[in-house]
């Protein structure tokens, strides 16, 4: 990597950027216009619906008391209203108190239903016949005898307190007629019923007066409220955490995509593309140089958006009832923060989609499926309810939004909780996808595509008729994402029980196994390759004298692991603590007789998942992946599908790192022996320590390997520190075995000479 | 020096299955020399002087470039050569001395150095009249001598053109052809691709005739008219061809 380089290249992409008037316009103009537009018509819109009055028909309103007054002047009381000049609000029409002949008033009242679902009116309110007269001799009576409230609460007060109340007459209901399915009608209701219970309350006041009770007994105290919000200036808060984050990302997202396009698309489209690759810059500077570019283009959007609606939104906030604040000055230097990361994963993901448009045409046909996929992940953290756990931490785009809600909501405890696995989750989704962007720009095919009718039929049975002993990357890819995938709705639509039984779990293992694992890993290898022994590292090229002592290194290594897995699967259990499902299993496996686990239960937990797994994941999946000529990356990527299929993150955080290991013992050994009885001794030992606690605990003489330590079982220190030793000679050991390369490998590792020698002041040929 | 042996590049097609661009050519160019790469459309001449760019990877086969080899030592490959096709454009929103700039210090040319050699080339090529005019308003001519200005800015010993006069008029390529012939006159070793047999006459030293992927003839000009019999070269290459594509259709 040349530094200057990318510079240049860097330098060079802005100028042309700022040179075009597309792309100013989307990103400066279009933002410094577009609020306040979108604030004048905010106005428009709240002028229109503040004023506009819905149509409520009053049926028997005529008989209504005159004390407290509901009705004034045609309208409803003004007293009624939060401000007297919302009465407005609601335009009264009223019914003729004459029922026209030959009806009844059950008629009319059917009538009003038909007018407000036909829209005639937005409500209607009925009040019965008697409602006025019963009403009356309600009154009458409660200010005839002592109203006692009774105390529920207090049966055993004396008898000589109770008063006998005699039962007050009945008064019938009035009914609001409106629809959910109209909005204004929503609104009428919401107004009339407000408006019926400040009566209602009035009337019970009025009530009591009469009775010679003050009118403060039916509402003896009132509530206040105190927002600590409110008072540390923290207003509205909960309001911008929700919508801040979300326009970040869709800003960074936009202000991404056009300029991806054009220096990706738009270069391919102008031919200047392959003037660029011929020259001496390298495809990572090209790209570094671009991605930058992008990144800078889609802050500056981000932020001059930011600054827009601000300043709009001040300015239309100050004519508001003071509800919502502005945002607060530490949540603008978070969101800015936060805006590097969400930019740069975004640039580089428009980077890698544009650079496979061939045209910015087809480039800006890519904007609706990126939208379709980061929308949804940017909406999810804003659901009421959902928090931010382990796992969704470790989704992208999502967990940034989440991590900025807790940020702007000063929860700062559970953002720096989470900090790690969003910032980790990130910048491991920022790596990817600058990788995949340089490894876009390697792929003449990407590079010069043309295009090609899509027949797949046709493709299918060339994909079936030349196909290689082993599986391509792009068929390891398929396969690991198809078994996620047949996980996931097996998961789904497979019940948990209330108790873990033997058989239910032999039948869940056997099961989970075959159809997840086995038959798409089966079905894949011989629909698509030519040597299922070479793609399972398993045929007479995988047989060499150090095969069996790679076997015993495994075995050696599993054991010596064992006591650093539990102690890491410990302690992210301690960080993200597990739920009840995996707990129950522990508890289970503790009390089964001993010959059931031994025979039953250890070569099902322990040898077959084991089994089943290698084939998938070292098998067809690595083997697979080594096309790509990069030996780590084929082994990470095995390992995060292997550790992806065991769904419980915790779980999937330490089946990685173990995957890692087993996936070099594969590459080393060139045999899928080694990684098998690493797999099952790995596995039976996890499975045979749930079941060691009891006998632990009758030896405290050996507590000083295994002992309880907070309440669980846990190796001490020394011997954690051992095994880590032990473990690293005998990956040392891996390490010296002479593992075969594929020619995807010797290619790679000659371009990486080359390019070191090229790195080199002094550079000389190398014929 | 331009060394191309057993050269082959497959393309997967959908409906055609295997496609052969280029079949196992093997040709060598030397530095003050212009070698003609002659060949109908599609012939496979833009694709061999793409893996010479390093931008596409040869299937089978091996060429080299002064010694570095194309597929491992790209970054070496592209510090030799100046590359110029039809397919390598010039910046719509770069004027003329920026677009020359600009290669010059990915080439790592900086300074007064740059300065001055590029103040050589726009007077040689006659382009100080457009320096400040952007891509997008220059003509055919004038972004062909940016082409050419670019390629040659950093003094590669090498030069590979692809069609470099398509679309020209003819004073602008007659103009072109003259600097090519000095470029030769300074040593340096040049690829130069083109179906037209006139250019080639005119200036090639050698020339390859290749057609469907494969090389047909290879050879100095007097050579190959005196071991076909045939002194006009176009006709010498219409004959080949036809011979060619007959043998090809017997043996089918």
């Amino acid at each position: 990597m040349r530094w200057s380089n990318v510079k240049l290249i860097l330098a060079r992409e802005i100028r042309d950027q700022l040179r075009d008037r597309r792309t100013l316009f989307m990103i400066v103009v279009l933002p410094l216009l577009l609020y306040p537009l979108l604030g004048m018509s905010f106005f428009q819109i709240s002028q229109f619906t503040g004023q506009h009055a819905t149509q409520v028909l009053v049926i028997g309103a005529r008989s209504l008391p005159v004390n407290p007054p509901l009705i004034e002047n045609n309208r409803f009381a003004a007293n009624l209203f939060n401000t007297p000049d919302r009465a407005r609000l609601l335009d009264l029409e009223f019914a003729s108190d004459e029922l026209p002949p030959g009806e009844t008033l059950d008629d009319v009242v059917r009538q009003a239903r038909e007018q407000v679902e036909a829209g005639t009116y937005d409500a209607a309110i009925y009040f019965p016949a008697d409602f006025a007269e019963r009403l009356e001799r309600f009154r009458q009576a409660s200010a005839a005898q002592d109203v006692a409230v009774e105390d529920a609460h207090e049966p055993s007060a004396p008898a000589a307190n109770k008063r006998s109340v005699k039962a007050l007459p009945e008064i019938p209901r009035p009914e609001i007629i409106y629809t959910t399915a109209n909005e204004q009608s929503q609104i009428a209701f919401a107004h009339l019923f407000s408006v019926l219970r400040r009566w209602n309350e009035a009337v019970g006041r009025t009530n009591l007066s009469a009775a010679g009770l003050p009118p403060a007994a039916a509402r003896p105290f009132e509530i206040q409220t105190a927002d600590l919000a409110e008072e540390s200036g923290n207003a509205g808060a909960g309001f911008w955490a929700r919508l801040l984050p979300v326009m970040l990302v869709l800003w960074a997202l936009t202000g991404a995509f056009y300029p991806a396009v054009d220096l990706c698309a738009g270069e391919k489209e102008r031919g200047t593309l392959e003037t660029l690759l011929s020259s001496p810059a390298r495809r990572s500077e090209i790209v570094l140089g671009k991605l930058v570019t992008i990144m800078l283009f889609s802050m500056t959007t981000a932020i001059l958006n930011l600054v827009a609606m601000g300043f709009t939104g001040w300015l239309v906030l100050r004519h508001l009832p003071p509800a919502v604040g502005m945002p607060s000055l530490v949540s603008i230097v978070w969101l800015l923060v936060a805006l590097v990361p969400v930019a740069a994963l975004f640039s580089a993901l428009c980077l890698a989609v544009a650079v496979l448009a061939r045209s910015t045409k087809e480039g800006q046909y890519y904007l609706m499926p990126l939208m379709l996929v980061c929308l949804p992940l940017a909406i999810l953290p804003t659901t009421p309810g959902v928090e931010l756990t382990l796992g969704n931490s470790l989704v992208p785009v999502a967990n940034v939004v989440f991590l900025l809600r807790a940020l702007l909501e000063g929860d700062g405890w559970t953002a720096l909780r989470f900090a790690a696995p969003v910032i980790g989750m990130t910048l491991v989704c920022c790596f990817l996808a600058v990788r995949w962007a340089v490894d876009q720009f390697n792929q003449e095919t990407v590079l010069f595509r043309e295009s090609e009718r899509l027949d797949v039929v046709l493709w299918l049975r060339r994909l079936f008729r030349e196909r290689q002993p082993t599986p391509s990357v792009a068929m390891a890819l398929f396969a690991g994402v198809l078994i996620l995938v047949i996980k996931f709705f097996f998961i789904v639509m497979s019940p948990v029980p209330d108790t873990f039984t033997v058989g239910y779990l032999a039948k869940s293992v056997i099961v989970t196994q075959l159809v997840v694992i086995v038959v798409p890993t089966l079905l894949l290898t011989f629909l698509l390759t030519r040597s299922p022994g070479r793609t399972f590292m398993l045929d007479h090229a995988s047989w060499r004298p150090s095969v069996a002592l790679a076997v015993l290194g495994a075995i050696a290594l599993a054991v010596v692991l064992h006591p650093i897995v539990v102690t890491v699967a410990a302690g992210v259990a301690k960080l993200y603590p597990l739920g009840d499902d995996a707990q129950g299993l522990g508890h289970m496996l503790q009390q089964i007789p001993t010959p059931v686990f031994l025979f039953v239960l250890l070569p099902l937990l322990g040898v077959v998942p084991a089994v089943c797994e290698e084939f998938a994941f070292r098998g067809f999946i690595l083997s697979g992946l080594r096309h790509s000529g990069k030996k780590w990356r084929a082994i990470v990527i095995a390992a995060i599908f292997f550790g992806l299929a065991h769904f419980i993150f915790q779980q999937s955080l330490v089946a990685t790192m173990v995957g890692v290991v087993i996936g070099y013992i594969a590459v080393q050994s060139g045999n899928l022996l080694p990684c098998i009885a690493f797999h099952v001794v790995h596995n039976s030992l996890l499975v045979a320590v749930s079941r060691v606690a009891p006998v632990m605990e009758k030896l405290p003489s050996l507590n000083w390997i295994l002992g309880p330590t907070g309440g669980e079982l846990m190796y001490s220190l020394p011997v954690v520190i051992t095994c880590g030793m032990l473990a690293g000679m005998i990956l040392t050991w891996f390490a010296r075995l002479p593992y075969q390369k594929t020619p995807e490998e010797r290619l790679q590792e000659a371009i990486r000479r080359g390019i070191e020698a090229d790195d080199e002041p002094l550079a000389t040929p190398v014929a | 020096m331009i060394e191309v042996e057993g050269l082959t590049k497959h393309y997967s097609d959908l409906r055609r299955g295997r496609l052969v661009a280029v079949d196992g050519i093997s040709f060598r160019a030397r530095p003050a020399e212009i070698f003609g790469l002659l060949g109908p459309n599609g012939a496979g001449k833009t694709t061999t002087l793409r893996i010479l760019s390093t931008v596409l990877k040869p299937t089978a086969g091996r060429a080299a470039i002064n010694g570095y080899d194309v597929l491992t030592q790209a970054a070496q490959v592209r510090r030799q050569i100046g590359f110029m096709s039809a397919n390598t454009a010039v910046y719509d929103r770069m004027t003329a001395w920026e677009t020359v700039e600009y290669f010059g210090r990915l080439h790592g040319i900086e300074g007064t150095a740059l300065r001055n050699r590029m103040e050589a080339i726009f007077d040689r090529l006659q382009m100080n009249d457009f320096r400040d005019l952007l891509g997008a308003k220059m003509s055919t001519g004038m972004k062909q001598k940016v082409s050419v200005a670019r390629s040659i800015v950093h003094d590669p010993p090498v030069l590979i053109f692809d069609e470099a006069t398509a679309g020209l008029d003819v004073l602008a390529a007659r103009a072109l052809l003259k600097t090519v012939a000095e470029l030769r006159d300074q040593g340096k070793c040049i690829l130069y691709s083109t179906h037209i047999m006139r250019e080639a006459e005119k200036l090639c030293d050698r020339v390859a005739i290749l057609h469907r992927g494969k090389l047909l003839a290879e050879g100095g000009l007097d050579e190959l008219r005196a071991r076909h019999g045939e002194p006009d070269l176009e006709e010498l290459f219409f004959q080949l061809i036809q011979n060619h594509d007959a043998t090809v259709e017997a043996t089918a």
